[in-house]
């Protein structure tokens, strides 16, 4: 049969954002594939070292969509190392309780969009319907529905008094109810699970090569969670299990995303019945003194790491970031050989591409 | 099959002082003339500051001799003294490797070998730096288009 | 030939049973079919004008052919499609009469119904294109796996019937008892077909969004790609309508009203299996399909054949 060469992306009906696969197919098998980034790279490191650090923490923001209060949360945290500021409980409790509720939003996110490039829409619709429920949550707390702009250097902007946050509970609790189901039509459904079982398997060891993190790692057996192995608050004082499979295909990452969404609900409903009172931020200079500062956090995604060295100015020397994502993609060219073409939406959706993160 | 918690692939994770305690003493031991120097920083890092010429053996050390092997990724940065590469691993509390190239001699061994998942961080560097990794096998473009001819973008001026 | 002859000659071909008849039912059918699955799905659903909007939006579309199509063909291969269905509903009995019958008009019903997924794979030939080339190859591949099933689950009732004419078939089963109930399994089998045959979900793999970005019609759009919906829209109609005719009888009634209603309310009931099962389940992949229609819908359709004829003894 013939070798074919058949671009998915830049712009392809399976992709949320613009990168190129172009891949090398015989008849319906995958032989090999090119990855190509950079679609939308924007030079925000670059951008960084000519703006101050306040300006920074809106730059920033704008890395992800998806996940832009994490990254926030990470460069804030490296500024008030760097500045040696302690962030007041209750806006580390706070961060935190955003941070989960992003973190089921782009698990909901992305079950919808792997149901729909698996041509199954009605769970598709069902979880994007769901998720409206988060979105509304993060609108009540934030003012916004997706991008937030919560984080300043020394805390958060936001405060819940007791009547939003009784109210947060109650709709936290039909969340609750709305992920149960959605765990039970994945962990049931047979033709979700026979598109997705066996396919992009991505062994231990492999993983560990290429230095994976996130729900593709904990899906391949590596039991890493920066929430859990990186003890802070508020993480070191509630319960919560961190979720590993060991089949590593997209089953188990399906699986895995699921569960803990679920996870999350608890950890959000611990987060609000234990909120701290006291101020949300401390006042934060202007000027960082000279010296580094690196910080990780555990986005959706996986680990985020920021870099930061200031050089006593108002601006950054360098302010570096590498976004989980990137470390899935460099699997993909492995992941996508000898897989039928069939298979390919279904091992991209699988690994939860987010490019606007692994551009910047 | 359904998830479970504990995987007993890997050792769940490891004591913070791991690093410090054990995993920087033994590479001072191992590699006495390499290693410069050993600092902190912020949150919970400890810095080893490399001689270039030791920095392949120094992570294949690390890697295959004393298990640590997530390299978070390498940061690359120009300095009054030259381009400084820092290569951010973790097992349980980071620690970073710092390497000075001299403007002159921007060149440094490749670690793809030995971590596959360093490939794109090098590439990085390779274009954003000018910084040339000796035996990477594929140093394309990565975030640049393929037709950018200007300097690398992350080197100050020069006037 | 008479004036009257002509005249009522020239209302069936254009009203009724005709033309006109038909672009209604396509019409209902596309409607009822997307209100069905969005209220399944939790959401509203289009206005009932919304199909006829889409056709009249598309018309007024720019209509763009890569270079190197040879647009005679590109054009011509809707029209053979469409054309091919029309002249299928002349056999078929809509509410128990049918325009024209002889026997043997089942055969070729089937014939001009498997000349739509012919046409489709040509126009992937015909306009070039990675994705076009790969849906055509694909609904070639996925034409072999459900066709002789239903050609298998559509003999069930004519060897019941003793007649390969589907009027006779439709008028036996009102006077012995719906080919539904006495042979399900075929009725399932037929379904499943109908499905592959107009490529819907779960069975719409030649046209993967997420893959094929649109299949062979990738590159149509405006007039071009207005025809062919109504191609299919038209051939799905008529696919209803063989099946209530072979499955569930034909004039129960006596009176012309009652027959219509009937016959509405049992093709509704056939694009409810159609829409539910787009609803409740994910694509399949070219090879589970290719798998599920070899060993098991063929096999299983044989079965029922031997069940019908140790009935009919």
């Amino acid at each position: 049969m013939r070798r074919i060469t058949i671009p998915i992306g830049p712009q392809h009906p399976l992709l949320k954002e613009p990168v190129s696969f172009l891949l090398d197919v015989e008849g319906e098998q995958v032989l090999d594939s090119v990855l190509r980034l950079g679609y939308v790279h924007r030079g925000i490191e670059r951008l960084a070292q000519e703006r101050s650090y306040v300006q920074i923490v809106h730059l920033v923001e704008r890395v992800c969509g998806i996940c832009s209060h994490v990254h926030t949360t990470t460069y804030c945290k490296a500024v008030e190392s760097l500045m040696g500021l302690e962030v007041p409980e209750r806006g580390v409790y706070l961060r935190a309780l955003l941070c989960e509720l992003e973190r089921i939003h782009s698990h909901m996110l992305w079950l919808g969009v792997l149901a729909m490039n698996m041509g199954f829409d009605t769970v598709f619709m069902y979880a994007w319907r769901d998720r409206e429920i988060v979105l509304d949550m993060m609108e009540d707390l934030s003012g916004g529905r997706v991008s937030h702009a919560v984080n300043v250097i020394g805390g958060v902007r936001i405060d819940l008094d007791e009547e939003q946050r009784k109210d947060m509970l109650a709709r936290l609790a039909q969340l609750e109810q709305q992920v149960l189901r959605a765990k039970n039509v994945v962990e049931h459904e047979r033709s979700l699970r026979a598109r997705t079982e066996g396919i992009g398997i991505l062994t231990p060891e492999q993983a560990k090569q290429y230095c994976v993190v996130g729900p593709v790692a904990r899906a391949s057996g590596l039991d890493m969670d920066l929430r859990r192995d990186m003890p802070h608050l508020p993480y070191s004082e509630l319960d919560f299990e961190v979720i590993t499979h060991d089949a590593g295909d997209v089953w188990a990452r399906t699986l895995v995303r699921v569960l803990e969404t679920v996870e999350s609900v608890h950890l959000c409903r611990q987060i609000l019945e234990n909120l701290p009172d006291g101020p949300v931020s401390v006042r934060a200079k202007r000027r960082a003194p000279e010296g580094e500062a690196i910080t990780r956090t555990e986005a959706p995604r996986g680990e985020v790491i920021y870099y930061v060295r200031g050089d006593g100015s108002e601006s950054p020397a360098r302010l570096k970031i590498r976004t989980p994502t990137l470390t899935t993609l460099i699997t993909l060219p492995e992941q996508l050989r000898n897989v039928a073409v069939a298979d390919v939406s279904v091992v991209l959706s699988g690994v939860d591409l987010c490019i606007a993160c692994a551009d910047r | 099959m359904t998830a479970r918690k504990d995987s007993a692939i890997d050792p769940p994770h490891y004591e913070s002082g791991a690093i410090k305690e054990q995993i920087v003493p033994a590479l001072q031991t191992a590699f006495p003339d390499d290693i410069l120097d050993v600092q902190t920083m912020p949150v919970d890092e400890t810095v080893t500051v490399v001689r270039v010429e030791g920095v392949r053996q120094i992570i294949r050390h690390l890697v295959e001799e004393l298990d640590v092997l997530h390299l978070s990724t390498i940061t690359g940065q120009e300095i009054e003294e030259g381009i400084e590469l820092l290569y951010h691993f973790w097992r349980g509390s980071g620690l970073t490797l710092r390497v000075v190239l001299p403007l002159d001699a921007l060149e440094v061994a490749t670690v793809t070998d030995i971590i596959p998942g360093a490939a794109f961080y090098e590439r990085e560097i390779v274009e954003m730096l000018g910084v040339t990794f000796a035996g990477h096998q594929d140093p394309l473009r990565l975030f640049l288009p393929d037709d950018w001819d200007g300097p690398p973008p992350l080197r100050k001026e020069r006037s | 030939m008479a004036f009257g002859d002509v005249g009522a000659a020239l209302v069936a071909w254009f009203l009724y049973p005709g033309f006109l008849f038909l672009f209604a039912c396509a019409w209902a059918f596309e409607w009822f079919d997307r209100l069905t699955i969005a209220r399944s799905q939790a959401r509203v659903g289009p206005p009932w004008f919304q199909p006829l909007a889409d056709l009249i939006k598309l018309l007024a579309k720019e209509d763009l052919m890569p270079t190197g199509t040879k647009e005679v063909l590109a054009a011509g291969l809707p029209m053979l499609a469409l054309a091919s269905s029309l002249t299928a509903v002349l056999y078929v009995p809509i509410a128990g009469r049918a325009a024209l019958s002889f026997e043997g008009d089942l055969i070729v019903v089937l014939f001009l119904l498997s000349l739509p997924a012919l046409c489709y794979f040509l126009a992937g030939r015909v306009t070039g294109g990675v994705y076009s080339l790969l849906g055509g190859n694909r609904s070639l591949l996925q034409y072999f796996s459900y066709e002789v099933p239903f050609m298998i689950a559509l003999s069930g009732p004519a060897i019941l019937g003793g007649s390969w004419s589907i009027a006779q078939i439709a008028q036996h089963q009102d006077a012995t008892g719906w080919g539904l109930l006495v042979q399900p399994l075929g009725f399932l089998l037929a379904i499943i077909g109908l499905i592959g045959k107009l490529k819907r979900d779960p069975l719409d793999i030649p046209k993967a969004k997420s893959e094929m970005v649109a299949g062979s019609l990738t590159e149509y759009s405006g007039r071009k790609l207005a025809l062919w919906h109504l191609a299919m829209n038209v051939q799905a109609v008529v696919g209803v309508f063989l099946l209530v005719n072979a499955f569930m009888g034909g004039q129960s009634f006596h009176q012309p009203l009652l027959n219509g209603v009937g016959f509405a309310l049992r093709s509704l009931l056939i694009v409810f299996a159609l829409s539910g099962s787009s609803v409740l389940y994910a694509r399949l992949r070219i090879d589970q399909l290719a798998n599920l229609g070899w060993r098991v819908l063929a096999p299983l359709g044989l079965l029922q054949i031997l069940v019908i004829l140790g009935i009919g003894r």
